[in-house]
């Protein structure tokens, strides 16, 4: 199946006909975001992220591996996303579909490619070991603009995240508990999300953050990934019919103030679970984490 | 250490769902349950008089493997004599249960999964009641270790269960019935006897066991009964749901 | 219960064959076979003709394939299993993990995997007096780097359904997962068979060599020193790692059994040459010599038993589950009482029972040869209410009277 139940004709036509008039369902303007809200578990970087009604889980793991034969300065880094039942009743378990194929492909290239972890600094031992690091992103719940709440959670994570400090005596790799040893947070070179936008009349209405019924009636969707500095590491109008270019000129201003927005609930959501967990008695980590957010 | 925490419906999407931590072994899952659902994928597989279960297991923090099929396998032949498939609606159509692993140590390829499993378990029973799944009875699940000088600990930590000359998870059906077994290391069958009285009463409490109970059982009275677990979870749930009613009256 | 209505009169009312009767209603030709009317002076058995504790003819062949270090054809009845083991080395520079150790674990210091003890020679302590210690060491190492890869597949045509090219199915992963979790937890194969060394010469050559060495190496001198200068430094250069394939040619029930029974005996035939490690050419030497090939020693015989439990109510579960409350379990008790079987645990089902029995058992057990204490290696019992401990006390002796069986054919094959 791996396809939502599609919408009834007076159901887009609802939808479309609420849009001309500048009206969306719930009640948000064109450019407005659902609500937001991060929450972080006890271990570091595992996020969770709610976005409207879409919700997520992302975990990130760190091993050491051996780098590959071609890289062997850099690190691995992955970014895994498995669509489960368990987040919509139409996505079948154990069969990968196209939707998420393409999802897993934004993600890689907004974040991964954009280089936004550094995964030179992941290398432990040239040629013998280096970090692994593993983003899981688990959907617990879809309702539309799975791409944009998915980067929130792995940038998320990745800022939370705290590696175990590893050091090298005598060609042996030591690898120090999180208690024993601060540990380490990751490189994180830029802080680059996704906006999507919907598009509606033949690219005359244009929407952000758009909910899966409205992604059901839309016509086409665009891409924009961005960092906080406004330089585009992502574009794309992957499916659907044309858009006029001038959106991309107009909306890319529009990401990009979004992109900060989407950036600064992070960082406060990462300050307010540090100041936590400096209550529980992990100053030492409060103050690490502090010198790199000023440096 | 404290009781196990669940929480019933935490998702949206999903017909049935449920959280369920356990502090001890430090395993955190998540489960949904869809059903009665269309299968068309499947149509070949599908039973005429009965519901096809599938049960998928998402590890938190690597690729699924041959471990998940396995345990897969073991959550529904457990389940499957659980769920009565033959209601009306359900034969020819699925009951999809979905676990993600949210929180615990990674399971490496080849390694035990038994710690894990109650709390699967747990998950998928509480994510069925949530869905309205119409089963036969409810259960409890819990793991065991026995350390190599013979003693039993209960829900081992991940080091625990990792030094322990045996493991083993023994659920029980709402009937007492033993509804399932694994159990693997090195044990006799007086070790395993001693682990079923054991488990029995951490299941059932002490009240279901015989006159013959021994010593070890007496650290375990204070502590709630498993299966009176699931049943509080569900009474908590329908009270907050329930609550303009319960009010109104 | 159509069941038990059915089942008096299935004789004399037969007019079809036994054949067709068995595929249309097999529910109730198994339990016409099990519980016979007392009129007909039948005894009851099984609808294959074997009593229900009795297994079916095993027999096992070693060495059959010429290019594996190790294997066997294992038959069970109609369930045919071949076990092809490979060895194949492993460099300890291809382990990620091997250089990396874990502050916390209390075995950091030995991470090195160097001994410094002369007298401890790894390899050559075979008795079982080894310390716990030591064979937990032992063990880490066989599943940490995974020495011991067990696949196994239902090949294309072993039973009707199974079509070519398909991925490996549910069923044939969770098996292969069982034997690696068996391998494991049985720890079967000792991790000094495969260890590959490397001995360093000693003394003077020893002492020149580490004067044109790195820094790191006069760390090791160091360490080296409280040991005195005369001992003998051995390193584990490389492991070999034994890829057990196991393929289910032929399947009539209960693969576990005959596949396990299989990678046991491929493991007990598998022969290792002689390997070390070869400083000048920085490669590991095997030796072509077959004398010097020296057989794995496994840790004791661990013989799987698995059941299948028939219940006689099944069938009138076609339309109402039966939930087994007190009210049944009673009566269960009393039909017990009276003579009348309602449950059968059927020892080894073949295909046709197992599709009929939902409950499922399995056991694993071994003999401890200096005592003769019997250890269950795994116990999975699961989809059903219907075994006990009262029960699953028989199934055990049943299963230690399987080991001897399994002991006698593996010894002479």
């Amino acid at each position: 199946m791996n396809k939502e139940a599609a919408l009834s004709v007076a159901e887009r036509d609802f939808i479309l006909d609420a849009l001309r008039e500048d009206v969306r369902l719930d009640g948000r303007s064109a450019d407005q975001l659902r609500p937001l809200t991060l929450s972080f578990g006890e271990e570091y970087g595992h996020v969770k992220v709610q976005l409207g009604k879409t919700s997520l889980i992302v975990r990130i793991s760190a091993e050491v591996a051996k780098p590959h034969d071609d890289r062997p300065f850099d690190g691995i880094f992955s970014i895994a996303m498995e669509l489960t039942a368990m987040g919509s009743p139409a996505w079948e378990n154990g069969r990968q579909g196209d939707f998420e194929t393409y999802v897993t492909n934004v993600l890689d290239r907004v974040i991964r490619h954009s280089n936004a972890l550094d995964t030179e600094s992941l290398c432990v031992l040239k040629g013998v070991s280096c970090w692994t690091i593993r983003a899981d992103v688990h959907i617990t719940g879809y309702d539309g603009n799975l791409i944009d709440a998915s980067c929130i959670g792995v940038m998320a994570g990745l800022q939370h995240f705290r590696r175990p400090d590893a050091v090298v005596k005598e060609g042996q790799v030591i690898v120090y508990g999180i208690d024993e040893k601060v540990p380490v947070p990751l490189n994180i070179t830029h802080k680059p999300l996704s906006v999507t936008f919907h598009t509606f009349d033949e690219g005359k209405l244009v929407i952000l953050d758009a909910t899966r019924k409205e992604e059901q009636a839309s016509e086409a969707d665009v891409v924009i990934g961005l960092n906080n500095a406004g330089d585009v590491c992502y574009l794309s109008k992957f499916s659907g019919s044309p858009v006029d270019a001038m959106v991309f000129v107009t909306k890319t201003t529009v990401a990009l103030e979004k992109v900060k927005e989407l950036n600064g609930i992070i960082d406060k959501a990462l300050q307010a679970d540090l100041a936590k967990r400096a209550k529980g008695g992990l100053a030492e980590q409060a103050r690490a984490e502090n010198d790199r957010l000023i440096g | 250490m404290g009781g196990p925490i669940a929480s019933l419906h935490p998702l949206s999407r999903a017909d049935g769902s449920a959280s369920y931590k356990c502090p001890a072994t430090g395993s955190n899952v998540l489960g949904s349950v869809n059903a009665p659902i269309e299968l068309p994928g499947r149509r070949d597989a599908l039973k005429p008089e009965d519901a096809t279960i599938e049960v998928f297991v998402k590890p938190g923090t690597a690729p699924g493997g041959v471990g998940e099929r396995h345990i897969e396998g073991i959550l529904r032949g457990a389940l499957g004599r659980i769920i009565l498939g033959r209601e009306k609606g359900y034969p020819r159509r699925g009951v999809v249960i979905t676990l993600a692993v949210v929180g615990c140590d990674n399971i490496a390829r080849g390694s035990s999964y038994l710690p894990i499993l109650p709390a699967l378990l747990h998950t998928s029973i509480l994510a069925l009641l949530s869905a309205s799944v119409p089963l036969s009875m409810t259960f409890s699940a819990t793991v065991l270790a026995v350390d190599s000088s013979g003693e039993i600990v209960c829900e081992p930590s991940s080091t625990d269960a990792a030094a322990a000359a045996s493991l083993h998870v023994l659920a029980f059906t709402s009937q007492g019935h033993l509804l399932l077994n694994e159990s693997e290391g090195r044990f006799d069958f007086d070790t395993w006897e001693r682990v079923y009285e054991r488990a029995l009463a951490i299941c059932h409490g002490t009240s279901a066991l015989g006159s013959d109970g021994d010593v070890a059982m007496s650290e375990n009275v204070d502590a709630q009964p498993l299966e009176g677990f699931v049943r509080d979870t569900v009474e908590d749930h329908i009270h907050r749901e329930y609550a303009w009613k319960i009010d109104a009256a | 219960m159509a069941s038990s209505a059915t089942a008096p009169t299935a004789p004399p009312a037969l007019s079809l064959p036994p054949s067709q009767f068995a595929r249309l209603q097999p529910h109730a030709y198994l339990l016409a076979h099990l519980s016979p009317p007392a009129s007909s002076q039948q005894p009851s058995i099984r609808a294959n003709g074997r009593a229900p504790s009795q297994f079916r003819i095993t027999s096992a062949n070693t060495g059959s394939l010429t290019h594996t270090n190790g294997s066997a054809v294992v038959r069970l009845g109609d369930t045919t299993a071949v076990c092809g083991i490979k060895a194949e080395i492993l460099h300890t520079e291809d382990i990620a993990s091997w250089s990396v150790s874990h502050a916390s674990s209390p075995s950091a210091p030995n991470k090195r995997r160097k001994l410094t003890n002369p007298t401890e020679k790894p390899g050559e302590d075979r008795q079982d007096g080894s310390s716990q210690a030591e064979d937990d060491d032992d063990n880490s190492y066989i599943e940490d780097f995974s020495l011991l890869v067990p696949n196994l597949s239902l090949s294309t045509g072993c039973a009707p359904g199974f079509i070519p090219g398909a991925p490996p199915s549910a069923h044939a992963q969770s098996l292969s997962h069982q034997i690696l979790s068996l391998l494991h937890s049985s720890r079967l194969v000792r991790s000094e068979d495969l260890q590959i060394w490397y001995q360093r010469p000693n003394l003077g050559p020893e002492e020149l060599e580490r004067h044109n060495e790195d820094e790191q190496m006069d760390v090791d001198s160091a360490q080296d020193g409280s040991g005195g200068v005369a001992s003998e430094v051995r390193e584990i250069k490389a492991f070999w790692v034994l890829y057990i394939d196991i393929m289910i040619i032929s399947l009539a029930g209960n693969p576990f059994d005959v596949a396990w029974t299989a990678v046991l005996a491929a493991l007990r035939d598998t022969k290792l040459p002689r390997a070390w490690w070869d400083a000048d050419n920085e490669a590991v030497v095997c030796s072509d010599l077959v004398s010097e090939a020296r057989k794995l020693s496994l840790r004791g015989l661990p013989v799987s038993s698995s059941f299948g439990v028939f219940e006689a109510d099944a069938a009138s579960g076609w339309r109402a589950v039966i939930v087994p409350d007190a009210e049944e379990e009673r009566k269960i008790a009393e039909s017990d009482r009276k003579g009348i079987q309602r449950r059968w645990v059927l020892a080894d089902p073949d295909g046709y029972e197992e599709g009929l029995a939902q409950e499922r058992v399995c056991l694993v057990v071994d003999k401890v040869q200096q005592n003769g204490k019997i250890v269950i290696v795994k116990l999975e019992k699961n989809g059903g209410f219907a075994v006990d401990r009262k029960q699953m006390k028989e199934l055990v002796e049943t299963s230690v009277r399987r080991w001897q069986d399994i002991n006698q054919i593996l010894k002479e094959c």
